[in-house]
């Protein structure tokens, strides 16, 4: 195996570089969750990498998740991250499979008109969505939001997802067919499996994006008993700009970072190993 | 009959597993997109109901503004600044985390990626208290080696502004890239590097003739993915940094279809940005795949 | 098909005849009153709508079948929807008056729709035909201007020339300031009065012997001062220039003008000569005067309104353009002491009248609206004295009430501006909405012009060339 850096004082540097970084993604973290525990006041006087004052201001947390009814956002969220997370996977796993082994005629632009859709500025899309969601009658509602959702990650799926099926041996599924499989059989109890971690890869990617989407959100609910974490994170900065109130504001972000931070956490191992895979063909 | 019969059954399969989700991307991606660049042809407001059909005129509207080729420049700066300092950055990182035994190799692994994890709402939010020019981060911490305070308006130059926002978009970006890239490398069989230390080739050498060429296809898909991202999404730092102020010193296309589209009341002008956009990703993809085709070694 | 004409018709009919589908609480003769502008109204909204909508004749129908048993009582019956912005003066108000509408007309569900983001969410129903009944057109995404031009509102004209309130008085008379004509129409009327101005804090110049200036020689020499003294003496919020040209620049223009602000309405008419004119030279020469003196925070040119206000509050600078929402929206943050000192314009010349450019905030129907009966009625019930009263002290801002403020339990200072806004000594401008490209270029011209980019030509030149391809 490899032998790492021998030159002590280049390690020294590298190790430098490493931890200074670390802090720097750290930090953050720690300055989001410090100045929600301070008033308005604080910010002004103090250095802005100064500690709260005593007593500190664990109040600004409750504040905001009884004003601004935190836990009915975070249901919305999280079912709405959930569903679309979930359908995403389905409908682009399927399509990823027969585009990664089958030809057949249009193959090729089918999957260059899914990955020509990621250039596209989304916004654009916005206001016909509006209509289009009108007329289904989905506006106001988690159903609606999370067919939308669906179909916005649908094009990262199918390119991770592509080339992680094109990487797995060819073998499996031709003895699959073999054993009297059906194409359908074959699949889902071989492939599906089997992909577990390109898979999860393209989850957690969904699963950031639209727990953090914000603007598709804003248009498609004015129902203020729908709306999501971000939704409400982007109408409560909009109010702070004209109320200042900081340390509540850094209070909410904090509420929205922890559970994505969570997530992260307990899968932190399987997204190495999923980008990995999907990212090497 | 056998034949045909297995013929039906594979198009089925092969047709059920295409057609709902080409159905759905066609009604929720396909037909808004595309309506929406369609107004591009429309002289609209945006609010009224009422729209008339101008052909290409804001195409010839867009290409006499200064502003629109202004915002071009800067999103190419910062695509090629975005991928310098990324793949540079992501690399280094990717490479120190796997092939030289550091302990914590895992920690750090962990943790670089946490920007991913971030809202960009919030990233725009922290950085805009880190160059705060009265209570920022930046000019405090400058403050502390010199005898008079630091007042740099770090968004507020006359030319360059768009510099600043590299860092926060570069910060921003590491972590995805760099475990991808860890990734290629843990790929890599150990053997080449037995091999090579055994000829006595240093970690810089072994860096270049095997690492590099061995991921290469890793950092193409890093490389076309950050141009991508940054074309047609960079909007949304720049709008909660500086709305493409001061004087649009930071305007990019993304950021200036929004303003003309929703504050200015030209959406199909911003439609026709919209275009211009995906036009340019369009080439710009095809220059780069050619551009870092023929570098391409298949790992054998 | 045939039972909405005939309802039409029908209703048309009970119209003329005597039903009333004005505000509850109002007595009876105005009731009648209402009731014959409200037909004609209607009629004629009916005529223009040409079948394009039929929310006049369906709505009009509903209120036949309820209103037809009874013969007094006016009803207001059905859905009613308010769109309200809320920003610096918060939603107080909002809420009660909405509650106290409510409250009147039992049999009317009214819907409140009121946020910051308000504005950008409710778009698509403006667009898609099926807008809110009635809107309060303030902040972002929202130009009374573009609104008109897209024939989003419904035109009042007609209707306000005597319409009286819930009170029975004439709403045109009891307004400060008159509403905006677009093309000698009437479409919105204001509701919040609101002046720029340039804000100080008395307490510190008194502790530190500043003159309050009341010229711009004054602000000049008092500026010298503040710096010699090491106050930065101007912040403004350069991420939103329009704080600076609504309180400093537009103001200097009129002054320099010679107190005639025929020339803002032409620039808001897009002619080019109103932007070339010797006035407005002179005024973005006064911005220059304050760059090349340092008087500028130079980190003005980054900052947003809160970090520009906040910044004033801490006295680490000495004065701020801004608008009359200022203390209200800062009121958490004000700190012990402070005291604001206020004058609508600093950029007149010694002996030279005060000029206040005014800014209102104003309420219109849409016209797409399904019960323009009750956006109607709602109109007569928000500029009723009662109502109306409550601005001041909910939002801390003057409304567009005439009347004597003082009396009121408005904010010190809130009187004190009212006070100029009404003497005969300033030259007050009415609200001028200028076409948003303009207005777009003027903010980034006079940025670049306070960070030395450009000079006055340069900003000449470059919003000139604006307004020439918008005059096209």
């Amino acid at each position: 195996m490899n032998n790492g850096i021998r030159n002590p004082i280049v390690k020294i540097v590298f190790y430098a570089i490493l931890i200074l970084w670390g802090l720097s993604v750290l930090y953050p973290l720690l300055w989001t969750l410090l100045d929600a525990l301070k008033n308005n006041d604080q910010f002004f006087r103090h250095a802005p990498w100064s500690l709260p004052d005593f007593p500190l201001l664990w109040s600004n947390f409750s504040y905001v998740w009884n004003k601004y009814n935190f836990d009915s956002y975070f249901m919305n969220s999280i079912i709405i991250t959930t569903g679309s997370t979930l359908l995403g996977l389905l409908l682009a796993a399927t399509t990823a499979y027969v585009l990664a082994r089958y030809k057949f005629m249009g193959s090729g632009a089918l999957y260059l008109l899914y990955i020509a859709s990621m250039m596209v500025p989304f916004i654009l899309a916005l206001i016909p969505l509006f209509f289009l969601m009108n007329s289904f009658h989905l506006i106001n509602t988690k159903i609606g939001l999370i067919l939308v959702y669906t179909s916005s990650v649908l094009a990262f799926g199918i390119f991770v997802l592509v080339g992680f099926f094109r990487s797995l041996p060819k073998e499996l599924e031709e003895a699959s067919i073999m054993d009297g499989a059906s194409y359908f059989g074959t699949f889902f109890r071989v492939m599906l499996p089997l992909s577990q971690p390109g898979l999860i890869t393209v989850a957690i990617v969904n699963v950031l994006n639209i727990w953090n989407e914000y603007i598709v959100g804003t248009i498609l609910v004015n129902d203020p008993t729908q709306y999501t974490l971000p939704v409400e994170i982007g109408v409560m900065q909009a109010e702070m700009q004209y109320r200042t109130e900081w340390g509540p504001l850094f209070a909410a972000l904090f509420f929205t970072i922890v559970p994505v931070l969570l997530v992260y956490i307990i899968f932190q191992r399987k997204i190495a190993s999923g980008i990995t895979a999907g990212a090497v063909k | 009959m056998e034949a045909g019969s297995a013929k039906w059954q594979r198009n089925l399969f092969i047709a059920s597993f295409i057609i709902p989700t080409f159905a759905f991307f066609c009604i929720f991606t396909i037909y808004p997109v595309a309506k929406g660049l369609y107004y591009s042809m429309f002289d609209w407001s945006g609010m009224s109901q009422t729209k008339s059909f101008i052909g290409l005129d804001n195409f010839k509207e867009m290409f006499k503004d200064p502003i629109v080729w202004r915002a071009i420049g800067n999103d190419y700066f910062l695509v090629v600044g975005k991928i310098i300092g990324i793949m540079v950055i992501a690399t280094f990182f990717a490479v120190a985390l796997t092939r030289f035994n550091f302990k914590m190799a895992g920690f750090f692994r962990s943790i670089f990626f946490i920007p991913n994890v971030i809202s960009v709402v919030v990233i725009g939010v922290l950085w805009n208290f880190i160059y705060n020019p009265q209570i920022g981060f930046l000019n405090a911490f400058l403050s502390l080696f010199t005898d008079e305070k630091v007042t740099i308006t770090w968004l507020g130059f006359t030319n360059h502004t768009i510099w600043m926002l590299l860092p926060p978009a570069i910060w921003a970006g590491i972590g995805f890239y760099m475990i991808l890239l860890i990734a290629a490398i843990q790929n890599i069989p150990a053997s080449y590097y037995e091999a090579a230390e055994l000829e006595g080739a240093t970690q810089w050498r072994q860096f270049r003739s095997i690492t590099v060429p061995l991921i290469w296809e890793q950092m193409k898909v890093s490389i076309l993915n950050i141009m991508m991202t940054t074309l047609n999404g960079s909007f949304v730092i720049v709008w909660i940094m500086t709305e493409g102020g001061p004087d649009n010193s930071t305007q990019v296309m993304g950021s200036y279809l929004y303003q003309m589209a929703f504050r200015q009341y030209h959406f199909g002008f911003g439609a026709a940005i919209g275009v211009l956009i995906l036009m340019l990703s369009l080439i710009t993809t095809v220059v780069l795949q050619r551009l870092l085709r023929h570098e391409t070694v298949e790992l054998s | 098909m045939m039972n909405k004409k005939k309802y039409a018709a029908m209703s048309a009919a009970v119209l003329l005849a005597s039903v009333s589908l004005a505000g509850c609480g109002s007595s009876n003769d105005n009731a009648s009153n209402n009731a014959s502008t409200n037909a004609a109204n209607n009629g004629s909204t009916n005529a223009t709508n040409d079948g394009g909508t039929n929310a006049g004749s369906t709505n009009a129908g509903t209120n036949a079948g309820t209103n037809a048993g009874t013969t007094d009582t006016p009803k207001l019956t059905g859905d009613f929807e308010v769109q309200y912005f809320v920003g610096g003066y918060g939603d107080k108000w909002w809420t009660k008056v909405i509650a106290d509408f409510q409250a009147a007309n039992p049999d009317l569900h009214v819907k409140a729709l009121g946020g910051p983001k308000i504005n950008e969410q409710n778009k698509p129903r403006w667009i898609g035909g099926n807008p809110p009944d009635f809107v309060y057109i303030d902040g972002p995404e929202l130009n009374d201007r573009q609104m008109v031009e897209d024939g989003q509102l419904e035109d009042l004209t007609d209707w306000i020339k005597d319409a009286k309130n819930v009170d029975g008085d004439k709403i045109l008379d009891m307004l400060a300031q008159q509403p905006q004509q677009f093309d000698g129409k009437i479409y919105n009327i204001p509701l919040v009065l609101n002046s720029w101005g340039i804000f100080w804090n008395k307490a510190l110049f008194k502790e530190k012997g500043w003159q309050e200036p009341q010229d711009f020689q004054q602000f000049l020499d008092v500026s010298d001062k503040i710096k010699a003294a090491g106050t930065t003496p101007f912040i403004h919020t350069g991420k939103y220039p329009y704080y600076i040209n609504g309180a400093f620049l537009y103001p200097a223009i009129v002054s320099a003008n010679n107190g005639d602000y025929t020339v803002l309405q032409d620039m808001a008419a897009n002619k080019v000569e109103a932007f070339e004119s010797e006035a407005v030279k002179t005024a973005l020469g006064k911005i220059v005067t304050l760059r090349d003196k340092g008087f500028i925070d130079k980190a003005s040119i980054q900052i947003n309104h809160t970090d520009s206000q906040m910044l004033f509050l801490q006295n680490k600078d000495a004065f701020i353009p801004n608008g009359l929402w200022l203390p209200n929206e800062m009121s958490k943050d004000i700190p012990q002491g402070f005291d604001f000192g206020f004058i609508p314009s600093i950029t007149q010349d010694a002996g030279q009248k005060i000029v206040a450019n005014t800014s209102t905030a104003t309420v219109a129907i849409a016209k797409n609206a399904k019960n323009k009966d009750a956006a109607h009625a709602f109109l007569q019930f928000v500029f009723s004295k009662a109502q109306a009263s409550q601005w001041a002290e909910l939002s801390g801002a003057p409304s567009n009430i005439k009347g004597d403020i003082s009396a009121s339990n408005a904010p010190s200072f809130v009187k004190d501006a009212a006070k100029y806004l009404t003497d005969p000594n300033t030259i007050v401008i009415p609200t001028i909405t200028f076409n948003a490209d303009v207005d777009k270029a003027m903010q980034d011209a006079t940025d670049a012009l306070t960070i030395g980019k450009i000079d006055p030509a340069g900003w000449v030149k470059r919003v000139t060339d604006v307004v020439k391809k918008v005059a096209k």
